[in-house]
């Protein structure tokens, strides 16, 4: 545990947005992602992070649903939209402590490349679990 | 019907006035033998017998014509209505004459005729019967549904398509249990219902209430009531019919108090994220510089927060089961290898209060079909309960083998203060209904409710034996994959999904 995962030199660092309104939260995950080796971007905002999301390259999105100004499944909705040309590149995780009905979930899944509970995980996990999304 | 009263009276006053005369020359003739040639018995006879023929040869001549008027007109109308093909050969009308062959043809048309006139009239009432239910039927605002004696849907009217949002064509001829995915508030389902009246009764009728309906295209899940009768004899093969009540608006509403502990959840879970994030980052940061005890104070507060999470997951789940949302996909999994990830995950917590887990898998275990999240929430209270009435006994044992039914059997035994008797058998209701327990036992009612639904809801069985000061043993059964997987294969899924009220959900199917 003491040990720090070696940073990611086989290819280039990967970038990632966090799209996160509690600032405690994104400051812990920042701060492991960081020493995973990942780059990392914090907004809070819902819209300013869609407008960051679909001008900017990241190679994973962690997709917080209850933000400000815009939701988070609006935002997977507007990001996934099949006729979007091109599509969105990044791998979009959806990391939410808020219960949904299964059929919502099953649906936010389906659009979605991973479902976290926040209360489930401690930041090693995320890391654990964003390095293995390819 | 004039012509035929006409000719009726015709008839009969034609007759009288034949026998009259009929009458009158025989009577002369008696006379005239009798009285003027001084005839004798047989003479006279002979000559009554002579005279009868004569005037009957007389008669029918001369009537004959003017008979077979009316005769010919019967027969022109009958051969009109009657068909052709009707195995009678019909004869021509100028060659018609008297006699048995004319008799036998015409009264052979005048039945086969009054048979058509029945058979044409009971026709239109059974028609007139049929469009009648049809119509009722079709427009009747409930959605109905008939089944046969094999539970297969021979009828949905329109409403009941529009309420599954399946065409009734596409549900006709399947299975009903296929087409309505229902699931039941209580074990008393419509299901066990139908299973128990076809053995016993020759008709019945029951209903239920808050079914849920769980409709394709994940439009949301449908509440109504549900009425069925039974009627075993009914010769259309018209042997169940049930019929919905819609209350998905008002039982939705009810939804709310789900609505306000997922809210109440999401409260609840952002600071134990930020609490197991933030011991995590201490953890690591000062381990090597902390003394042992607050190192060991650092894995009892890590324990507390694994275990606050575990709670919170409990009262949500608590709240789904109650209202029937807690759904379950049961997936192929090697139980050695969640069961050991399970227990290593719980350790800590019985670590931090002195207790070692022993746990002994069984080889060769069948894979089994589980929701493998939920199950862990099942080991996950067995094992906390059992450290919490450990007292002062320091082990807590983990078997898991392969039980005389050929199920996966796991047990939990703790040895410490035990459950009285007298309790054992509420241990499974949930908390708040039995104060007196709670008094007694702690929280446990939470925990155990939820296990007992999601071990159920598998097609398993959890149980307790206990004895006061001597420890209580926990187990649960599961069933192997294999056992689940025919069902899958026969259902066409893929995945096997089930409602927390359990063998409840398409009962019949999974056990065909």
């Amino acid at each position: 545990m003491g040990m720090e995962p070696p940073p990611n030199t086989s290819k280039s660092i990967r970038k990632i947005l966090c799209i996160e309104d509690e600032h405690f939260i994104s400051e812990l995950y920042t701060r492991a992602l960081t020493k995973g080796g990942y780059e990392v971007e914090t907004i809070a905002d819902g819209s300013k992070a869609l407008e960051a999301a679909e001008t900017n390259e990241y190679d994973i999105i962690l997709l917080d649903l209850m933000i400000p100004t815009m939701s988070g499944i609006e935002i997977l909705r507007v990001l996934r939209d099949p006729a979007r040309v091109p599509p969105i590149r990044a791998k979009i995780i959806v990391i939410t402590n808020l219960e949904q009905r299964d059929d919502v979930r099953a649906d936010i899944e389906k659009q979605a490349d991973g479902y976290i509970v926040k209360a489930e995980i401690t930041p090693h996990e995320l890391v654990e679990f964003v390095d293995n999304v390819k | 019907m004039d012509y035929l009263q006409r000719l009726t009276r015709q008839t009969k006053l034609r007759l009288f006035v034949v026998i009259l005369i009929d009458n009158s020359v025989l009577i002369g003739g008696w006379w005239l033998g009798n009285k003027i040639l001084g005839l004798n018995g047989s003479e006279l006879i002979a000559l009554l017998v002579i005279i009868a023929l004569v005037e009957t040869g007389l008669i029918a001549t001369a009537l004959g014509n003017y008979l077979m008027q009316p005769l010919q007109a019967i027969w022109q109308t009958v051969l009109h209505l009657a068909p052709e093909s009707n195995g009678v050969a019909a004869p021509k009308p100028e060659s018609l004459r008297f006699g048995r062959e004319l008799v036998a043809s015409l009264s052979a048309h005048i039945y086969r005729l009054t048979t058509m006139a029945q058979e044409a009239a009971d026709d239109s009432r059974q028609q007139n019967n049929d469009l009648q239910r049809n119509f009722i039927a079709q427009n009747l605002p409930l959605p109905l549904f008939v089944l046969d004696p094999t539970e297969t849907i021979t009828f949905a009217n329109e409403a009941a398509a529009r309420y599954v949002g399946i065409a009734a064509a596409d549900m006709i001829g399947k299975n009903v249990y296929m087409m309505l995915d229902m699931s039941f508030p209580s074990e008393e389902t419509f299901d066990t219902w139908l299973k128990a009246v076809k053995t016993e009764k020759a008709t019945a009728g029951s209903s239920w209430e808050r079914v849920r309906l769980n409709v394709r295209d994940n439009h949301p899940a449908r509440l109504f009531d549900l009425a069925a009768y039974y009627n075993r004899d009914n010769p259309q093969h018209v042997e169940t019919m049930l019929v919905l009540f819609d209350h998905t608006k008002q039982y939705s509403q009810d939804d709310q108090a789900v609505s306000f502990i997922a809210l109440s959840v999401h409260e609840l879970r952002t600071p134990l994220t930020l609490l197991r994030g933030y011991i995590e980052v201490l953890d690591d940061e000062l381990k090597d510089q902390l003394t042992p005890e607050l190192q060991d104070f650092m894995l009892k507060l890590r324990a507390q927060a694994d275990q606050l999470t575990a709670f919170v997951n409990n009262i949500l789940n608590v709240a789904r089961v109650d209202d029937d949302q807690l759904e379950l996909k049961l997936q192929q999994e090697d139980w050695a290898t969640t069961l050991k990830s399970a227990v290593e995950m719980i350790a800590l917590r019985a670590q931090v209060r002195g207790i070692t887990l022993k746990c002994r898998i069984a080889r060769d275990l069948p894979p089994v079909g589980i929701d493998e999240l939920s199950i862990r929430e099942v080991l996950n209270n067995l094992i906390d309960n059992a450290i919490k009435y450990s007292g002062r006994s320091q082990v807590i044992k983990i078997d898991s083998y392969l039980n005389k039914e050929g199920l996966v059997e796991t047990v939990v035994q703790d040895f410490g203060l035990g459950i009285p008797t007298s309790i054992l058998s509420n241990l499974f209701t949930k908390f708040y209904r039995d104060h007196r327990n709670r008094a007694q036992i702690g929280g446990t009612g939470l925990g155990l409710y939820l296990s007992k639904a999601i071990v159920t809801a598998h097609g398993g069985n959890l149980w307790v034996r206990s004895k006061e000061g001597e420890g209580s043993t926990f187990g649960f059964t599961l069933l192997p994959y294999a056992q689940l997987s025919e069902v899958a294969k026969q259902s066409g899924d893929q995945e096997i999904t089930r409602s927390a009220h359990g063998w409840i959900k398409n009962h019949s199917l999974y056990r065909r």
